[in-house]
């Protein structure tokens, strides 16, 4: 009788339940996609889409990649640069720089967004100071800086901690074998990073591309821009997810490619010993370069935006309503936050079970982050329609009325897109934090006369809670941050801080934008720091 | 073999992780008490899955494990490992990481002054300094011995060690083995260590055991199983050896250097001569029969491979010798270390 592979790895095993949740998690991440494709591919064509195509279409997809070719290089070249930096030299400052160079992850790109038009525009007050050289940042380029200044870390932290890890034998190999210092990085330690910094770069450009308030704000009309608009506008769902199939689409040629980059990177990871290198000594002068080097995007993406929006909030009335949005916004972002990061939990123990059914829902569940936030929303309006749809005639013949609208217009529906957006998140650092809990520790407090709850309380516990923890706080920070869905979904007259900002914006009312826009950043720093420092502390 | 009474003993053990592959397939085992045994085995012959399987971390499918009169595994029973009164040590010491080496070795005591028994463990192994101290402070050393003091304090029926020495270097290694040993006997307690250095297992063993696919090939004290072997397999675990097949003729067994007594064998019956390095006496004859074909020096003696039409061995030879590579050689065979087995079986 060949007994079940499971026996081998772990000892606590809670199979049945944590399979369990795990298929949930992965219906949830899933299902609004496929909902979204069966539309797409089952509905009608409508005039409008038709009509798109001929017009509008090819100028949104031009725009969408022009905008994450310029996100995707700007931070590649300063989430490698400084992640180089931090792993591989020693200077002044770089141990708090390791985890600060992360925060301006906590500022949402469109609020980098307002204030830099605000700061730039004709008139504004860096082109009174420059003598009207300084150029309006705004279209597609405008948004993709904003973008490289906000999402850099992505990059930043894969790449620091894939330095920080690889080994000197290699780079030193090539230095015996003749190359000078700067060759020997180009052609050993830069393509042993590559496939790290692939996988920053796909996140960059899928948050580039589900992004709807910096390139509304900035005139760059991106494929989101057009899917909200054929929701919003024309009010169909059926040309909503066909263009929301086109992003799914790329979605999946992006995370395609990064995929086929990382395939190659096991071969690079597995050879030899592990040896890292010793820091490189900067000099004072070099070290002030590096300084200045990692400080200049902190500046331009945190410091400076968020300074000016400080000042436009000082010297503006406060709008009503930000107090109910402040609790909307926490409420949402809390209870998706500890659901996601209770499911992450679950999915990564029943990973640990090794069983195919906990792998593919794990995938599954993966899916959910290829997402733009608007696709998602889309598919749970989809999804909850048609259950609706599905329960009216039984509910009409047991009580004479119409359903209730019960499903679409609650937080409920809203929750649903953030965690199938954002669920995914929180299972690789729980499999990280796992990770740390090996069959041997287990087996240890087993012999030791343990108990498994005992176990789960003394040892299991300490060792994963900073992990899953800042699985959670990633998650209510990305959903502080979400617009698009929260725009598509939101009931009737609920705001959140992200909407009145955007709603302001557009409005060109950016004094009463700008404190529910600082708001967010505030309110996520905190999270933000523990993330960034937890992250940090892992990679020495 | 031995009068001290049995703590534990295994019986028929099975235990696959695939169809086609067996883990352990039939092993027994007895513990005796207060006597150290080490399991000897090349990887992948199952020492560790046994181990795992006395500890309760592996379910048998097959056989028992019992401690005295309580049983541990058989058809129907599974005793957790919290359950049972087993003392491990790790391959790779598992200490938890988020606690001091103190509350390391507290973790399975229970009751009032825990933590005072706790630290005069750790005073035992001569760590009560490093009380404080979380495991990554600690050196690879001082790790095994936290790790040692923390499966010996709940006091235990059996330690079980697993490879307790191989994440250190050569020179660390023989100074903590004598002091694992001496703890262990220092405490009484029955161990178990799994090792797959022949050396080591001759050095901490009162018995030894030897483990090839899945079974348990031999037991009994190091020197007399090292000295006769109960087939090739049991042989080459030990040590270098140099195996003839040969068949039985009126009680002898013909070998290149001459006839082995094989008495016991029946004539025809085919047997291997186990031939040790050191049963090879060479003198230097320029008649002789076989060549020196290399010639290294290994320390106090040296490694001469020489050659004839019949084929090429090893022999291991007191330092300093004369011969050298090239030379001509008369080979004798020291009857000592040289064993006779069957091997149709």
């Amino acid at each position: 009788m060949p007994a079940p592979a499971h026996f081998l790895r772990s000892h606590v095993r809670l199979p049945g339940r944590t399979i369990g949740l795990a298929v949930l998690a992965a219906a949830i991440c899933a299902a609004p996609v496929l909902a979204v494709a069966w539309i797409a591919l089952s509905g009608e064509t409508g005039d409008y889409l038709q009509h798109l195509a001929g017009t509008r279409l090819p100028t949104y997809l031009a725009t969408s990649a022009i905008v994450a070719l310029i996100a995707a290089g700007g931070a590649g070249l300063i989430g490698t640069g400084l992640g180089w930096l931090i792993a591989r030299t020693e200077f002044v400052g770089r141990r708090t720089l390791a985890w600060v160079l992360i925060l301006p992850l906590a500022v949402p790109a469109y609020v980098a967004a307002y204030a830099w038009l605000d700061l730039s525009h004709a008139g504004g007050p860096l082109q009174a100071m420059t003598g009207g050289l300084f150029p309006t940042i705004r279209g597609s380029w405008g948004a993709g800086l904003m973008f490289a200044l906000v999402l850099y870390p992505y990059v930043f932290l894969l790449a620091r901690d894939t330095f920080a890890g690889q080994s000197a034998d290699a780079y030193h190999a090539a230095r015996t074998l003749g190359a000078g210092p700067l060759t020997a990085f180009w052609r050993t330690s830069l393509p042993m990073a590559r496939p790290a910094i692939a996988a920053g770069l796909a996140l960059v450009v899928m948050e580039s591309l589900a992004d709807y308030g910096t390139v509304s704000h900035l005139g760059a009309p991106t494929l989101s821009i057009g899917l909200i608009r054929a929701w919003s506008g024309a009010g169909s769902l059926v040309d909503a997810a066909r263009l929301s199939l086109v992003l799914v689409v790329i979605a999946i040629f992006v995370f395609g490619l990064e995929r086929a980059q990382r395939r190659r990177a096991r071969s690079v990871n597995a050879a030899g010993r592990h040896k890292p290198a010793p820091r490189l000594q900067l000099g004072a002068g070099h070290g002030l370069l590096a300084l200045l080097a990692c400080l200049t995007p902190l500046a331009l993406g945190m410091v400076v935006p968020l300074g000016r929006l400080v000042w436009l909030a000082l010297h503006t009335d406060t709008a009503p309503g930000l107090a109910a949005a402040s609790l909307h916004s926490l409420t949402l972002a809390l209870i998706t936050a500890v659901i996601a990061a209770a499911l992450g939990l679950a999915t990564a123990y029943a990973l640990r079970s090794r069983t195919a059914i906990a792998t593919l829902a794990a995938r599954a569940a993966g899916l959910g982050y290829a997402v733009p936030g608007a696709v998602a929303a889309v598919g749970v309006i989809a999804l909850l329609s048609g259950t609706q749809a599905l329960l009216d005639p039984a509910w009409r013949a047991l009580t004479g009325e119409v359903f209730p609208i019960l499903l679409t217009a609650t937080g409920g529906a809203l929750v649903f897109a953030y965690l199938s957006r954002f669920a995914a998140a929180a299972i690789s650092p729980a499999e990280t934090a796992l990770a740390r809990v090996t069959p041997s520790l287990d087996g240890a407090a087993r012999t030791l006369g343990a108990s498994r709850g005992r176990r789960v309380r003394t040892v299991h516990w300490p060792l994963i809670a900073a992990g899953v923890t800042s699985a959670g706080l990633l998650v209510f920070v990305e959903v502080l941050k979400e617009l698009p869905a929260t725009m598509i979904l939101r009931p009737f007259n609920y705001d959140t801080l992200a909407i009145i900002a955007h709603n302001f914006a557009s409005d060109e009312r950016l004094g009463e934008a700008a404190l529910p826009s600082l708001l967010i950043p505030l309110v996520a720093l905190l999270p933000m720091i523990f993330v960034a420092r937890y992250l940090s502390r892992q990679a020495r | 073999m031995t009068d001290a009474p049995t703590v534990l003993s295994i019986r028929g053990a099975e235990r696959r992780y695939r169809a086609d592959h067996a883990a352990l397939a039939g092993a027994d085992l007895d513990l005796h008490a207060g006597r150290i045994t080490a399991l000897l085995g090349p990887s992948g012959s199952g020492k560790s899955t046994l181990l795992r399987a006395i500890a309760g971390l592996e379910r048998l499918e097959a056989g028992s494990i019992c401690l005295g009169d309580t049983i541990w595994n058989d058809a129907a029973t599974h005793v957790a490992p919290e359950a049972r009164r087993v003392g491990m040590v790790f391959q790779d010491y598992a200490l938890f990481p988020h606690m001091t080496a103190l509350a390391n070795v507290a973790f399975g005591l229970t009751g009032p002054g825990k933590t005072a028994r706790a630290l005069a463990q750790l005073e035992a192994a001569e760590l009560g300094h490093k009380a404080k101290a979380y495991p990554h402070e600690l050196s690879g050393g001082e790790q095994q011995r936290v790790a040692l003091a923390r499966a010996l304090a709940p006091q235990p029926a059996v330690v079980l060690l697993d490879e307790p020495f191989s994440g250190l270097d050569r020179r660390l290694r023989g100074e903590l083995r004598e002091r694992t040993v001496d703890t262990l006997r220092a405490a009484g307690t029955t161990a178990l260590i799994v090792t797959h250095d022949a050396e080591e297992a001759m050095a901490v063993a009162d018995e030894l055991a030897l483990m090839d696919g899945g079974r348990i090939i031999q037991t009994g004290p190091p020197d007399e199983v090292w000295m006769s072997p109960v087939s090739a397999t049991a042989a080459k675990l030990l040590g270098d050896v140099e195996i003839i097949e040969a068949r039985v003729t009126s009680g002898q067994a013909e070998t290149p250097f001459g006839p082995v007594d094989a008495h016991g064998f029946e004539d025809g019956q085919p047997v291997a001569v186990l031939i040790r390095p050191r049963a090879f006496t060479l003198s230097l004859d320029a008649e002789g029969a076989c060549t020196i074909t290399r010639r290294r020096s290994a320390g106090p003696h040296l490694t001469h491979r020489f050659a004839s039409d019949a084929g090429e061995w090893t022999a291991q030879t007191p330092a300093p010798s004369p011969i050298r590579e090239g030379d001509r050689v008369n080979v004798e065979l020291d009857p000592a270390y040289v064993r006779v087995v069957a091997t149709s079986a």
